[in-house]
């Protein structure tokens, strides 16, 4: 009950203020849009926002983030089902069956059908997410302690770096990196300036803020620059065909099943959402008494794909909110909008700043609600959007991205900075690295030094300390078993083949 | 050899040298720390050791397995083409990256040379200016030469030029032709589209964030670059 009433105290404080509502339209919209269009993803947006966030309340910020990544997740299966281009990697199971569905004519229908389960994952998920989160929380004041966190920053940075890039070295590689821009400043305990190479400007540490818009929204351009030599993009045409009632209650199995896989990758620190969608399709491969017509359109693999990506999204936000750890990209930049309202996100939030949580909680559940009202009413014109030439977007993204590093500190440097970090993330996407994986490494590497930092202080240097520590040591043993099984698997497990990806 | 190829070589050889001067420069700040006593290089060097494994790993992979991807299925998730689109655009090989780099020290000769010629003639203030526009002058020259040839290398370079720029030049006299640039690199050759796009997306942004969120954005520092743009300012505000 008090749950409830909490959640109708943020849906009034929500939809009272007019500004509220404008910021969660636009998220809404913004997010669908900038998940569905070619070339962009929501963490391009996210990434163009993340400076002007400190123009709103931190309840707005994060609230606004939240509504991107939900509606994001759906938008990014519109180009894998048309284009057979995930909008994100969560999407890629959507397009085995999503794209085939497209080209024998029935894109409508698996638009549909991504509409209606994205709708029905995310809701749900935000359910549990609101009964769930605040008793972890309150669990996680007492059990969590810096050892504890230090082996959950381990433990999601082995987890990441296993499955984020081409192959598990350059996984690592690309985490490793990510820890090393991390260091740049001031060290966590003694103040003394590290690779600074005698410049002021290194003396703070790299901003953030030009790092994540360089790897995200200025890599994206650049490596669609280098697609449209090929000159790849063709839009589809497509009719709106929605499935049918009894289509859906046919795979009410499949939704229920996905419902509960999405939600318990999606906790797991690392990439969630993208393990929760290849469980979530592969599982309904494995239970399928046809599972040979999977691969070839059929609904049952949309259907499975899209509602375990959303149903990881309300998962995802507990680790973040209960534990103050980030779980992938967009969840890395909130940690971003916390710090720019001097905020840190963790258990104590709930006791600090409960307005903000149950803000952020109503605004997920009416943005993962609106899909399925916008799917129906708007999946025409956003498709119409999608029209829009890439070389009037690229402009416009590169000056936002431009303003938005330079509205930090009024510094141009951040702007060369960032241009420069899209560089870099350029040569290191086309070789197969994440980036990801790097900027997880930054977030989570600042985190990580302090805390290991702490524990040893509070454990007198002793690293036997951590074995007295039951959910540190699970959580380190977790990591290293990760770690282990990735070695395993990099050295002496053959890759499968296309076709096994897809059907097994 | 196994299955090694150059490339795979020198992307080793970047990694561990990396790793190299990272720890050698790890010693200019191996001081002692009262209260802890691994210091403020304990942790750079541990991520410095194992980036350095990573590598080996990687080149041992490399050696077994060539350019096969590892066997988790997820690797298939993160994979948004840029790979493919570079091969596909046959933007690899050494001469690639050698003009490629080539190309996006243009900015950076921007950002230092006009400061060693003025210096050398011994200009003042308008000279070093007057050095400045002739020198950005000159790069945009070859800039416009090679976007005909080497679009994806202009289009790698054009916004860290852009970025150089902007603190001379500033912002609002920079970005129209910044945008009808990019627009060119993307391929649109409509002068006439590209005319309304420029001045659609310039208003927006202006409208925006000078107008409505009073943003305050780089007005440039030499004449008449800064009047232009502190005019600009005047009247949206």
């Amino acid at each position: 009950m008090e749950t409830f009433n909490n959640f109708l105290q943020g849906s009034i404080t929500l939809f009272s203020d007019p500004i509220n509502v404008l910021i969660f339209l636009g998220g809404v919209i913004g997010g669908m849009l900038f998940g569905a269009i070619p070339g962009v993803s929501m963490l391009t947006l996210a990434a163009i926002l993340l400076p002007f966030t400190a123009h709103l309340t931190a309840e707005q910020g994060i609230m606004l983030f939240s509504v991107i990544y939900c509606t994001g997740v759906y938008g990014g299966a519109i180009t894998a089902i048309l284009f057979n281009i995930p909008g994100a990697p969560e999407n890629a199971p959507t397009a085995f069956d999503g794209y085939p569905m497209t080209q024998n004519g029935q894109a409508g229908k698996a638009v549909g059908a991504a509409v209606i389960c994205s709708a029905i994952g995310g809701v749900v998920s935000t359910i549990i997410m609101m009964i769930a989160t605040a008793p972890i929380a309150d669990w996680a004041i007492s059990a969590f302690g810096p050892p504890e966190i230090f082996a959950l920053v381990f433990f999601g940075l082995a987890v990441a770096a296993s499955v984020g890039a081409k192959t598990f070295w350059k996984g690592w590689l690309s985490i490793l990196i990510g820890l090393m821009v991390a260091v740049v400043g001031l060290d966590p305990v003694g103040g003394i300036a590290r690779y600074d190479f005698e410049m002021p400007y290194l003396l703070a540490g790299i901003h953030f803020i030009p790092t994540i818009l360089g790897f995200f929204a200025v890599s994206e351009i650049f490596v669609q620059a280098e697609k449209k030599v090929r000159g790849r993009y063709e839009a589809p045409e497509l009719s709106v065909d929605f499935p049918s009632l009894a289509e859906l209650v046919a795979h009410k199995v499949a939704v229920v099943r996905s419902i509960v896989i999405g939600f318990f990758c999606g906790i797991l620190p690392g990439i969630g959402a993208t393990l929760a969608a290849f469980m979530g399709y592969n599982e309904a491969v494995r239970w399928s008494k046809k599972p040979e017509e999977f691969g070839k359109g059929k609904l049952e693999g949309v259907i499975s794909s899209e509602t375990a990506n959303n149903a990881a999204t309300g998962a995802a936000m507990i680790p973040l909110l209960a534990l103050g750890l980030p779980g992938g990209a967009l969840t890395a930049m909130m940690v971003g909008v916390f710090q720019m309202h001097d905020m840190q996100p963790g258990p104590l939030v709930f006791l600090t700043s409960a307005d903000l949580v149950w803000v952020v909680f109503a605004a997920m559940f009416y943005a993962n609600a609106s899909i399925l009202l916008i799917g129906f009413l708007e999946t025409k014109t956003i498709i119409n959007l999608l029209r829009i030439p890439f070389q009037f977007l690229a402009p416009m993204i590169l000056l936002l991205a431009t303003v938005g590093a330079y509205a930090v500190r009024g510094l141009t440097i951040d702007v060369v900075v960032m241009f420069l970090a899209g560089v870099v993330g350029f040569f290191l996407r086309r070789s197969g690295y994440s980036v990801a994986g790097i900027v997880l490494g930054v977030i989570l590497g600042k985190i990580g030094e302090q805390t290991f930092a702490q524990a040893m202080q509070m454990l007198h240097f002793e690293w036997s300390g951590f074995l007295d520590r039951r959910i540190a040591l699970g959580l380190l043993i977790a990591g290293f078993l990760t770690l282990g099984g990735s070695i395993y698997g990099a050295f002496f497990k053959k890759k499968p083949s296309a076709a096994d990806t897809s059907t097994s | 050899m196994g299955k090694l190829r150059p490339g795979h070589m020198v992307e080793a050889a970047f990694w561990l040298g990396l790793c190299l001067f990272l720890y050698v420069y790890s010693f200019e700040f191996e001081r002692d720390i009262e209260i802890y006593k691994f210091g403020a290089t304990a942790w750079p060097r541990v991520i410095i050791l194992l980036m350095a494994l990573a590598a080996i790993g990687q080149l041992f992979h490399h050696y077994l397995r060539g350019d096969e991807a590892s066997s988790q299925m997820i690797s298939a998730a993160v994979d948004d083409g840029a790979e493919e689109a570079a091969h596909e655009a046959h933007h690899e090989g050494v001469k690639w990256y050698l003009s490629t780099f080539a190309l996006l020290s243009i900015p950076f000769v921007y950002m230092r040379v006009p400061d060693w010629i003025a210096g050398w003639l011994g200009a003042d203030q308008t000279g070093l200016h007057i050095t400045r526009i002739v020198v950005a002058a000159i790069l945009i020259a070859i800039v416009v030469y090679c976007v005909r040839h080497y679009r994806v290398r202009v289009a790698l370079m054009l916004p860290l030029f852009f970025a150089a720029l902007l603190e001379d030049f500033g912002f609002y006299v920079a970005a129209p032709f910044f945008i009808i640039g990019v627009m060119y690199v993307f391929g649109e050759r409509r002068p006439a589209h590209m005319a309304s796009i420029m001045a659609l997306i310039y208003g927006i942004l202006l409208l925006l964030f000078v107008s409505i969120l009073f943003v305050g954005l780089p007005v440039g520092n030499m004449r008449p670059f800064y009047d232009i743009g502190s005019w600009v300012v005047t009247v949206l505000q």
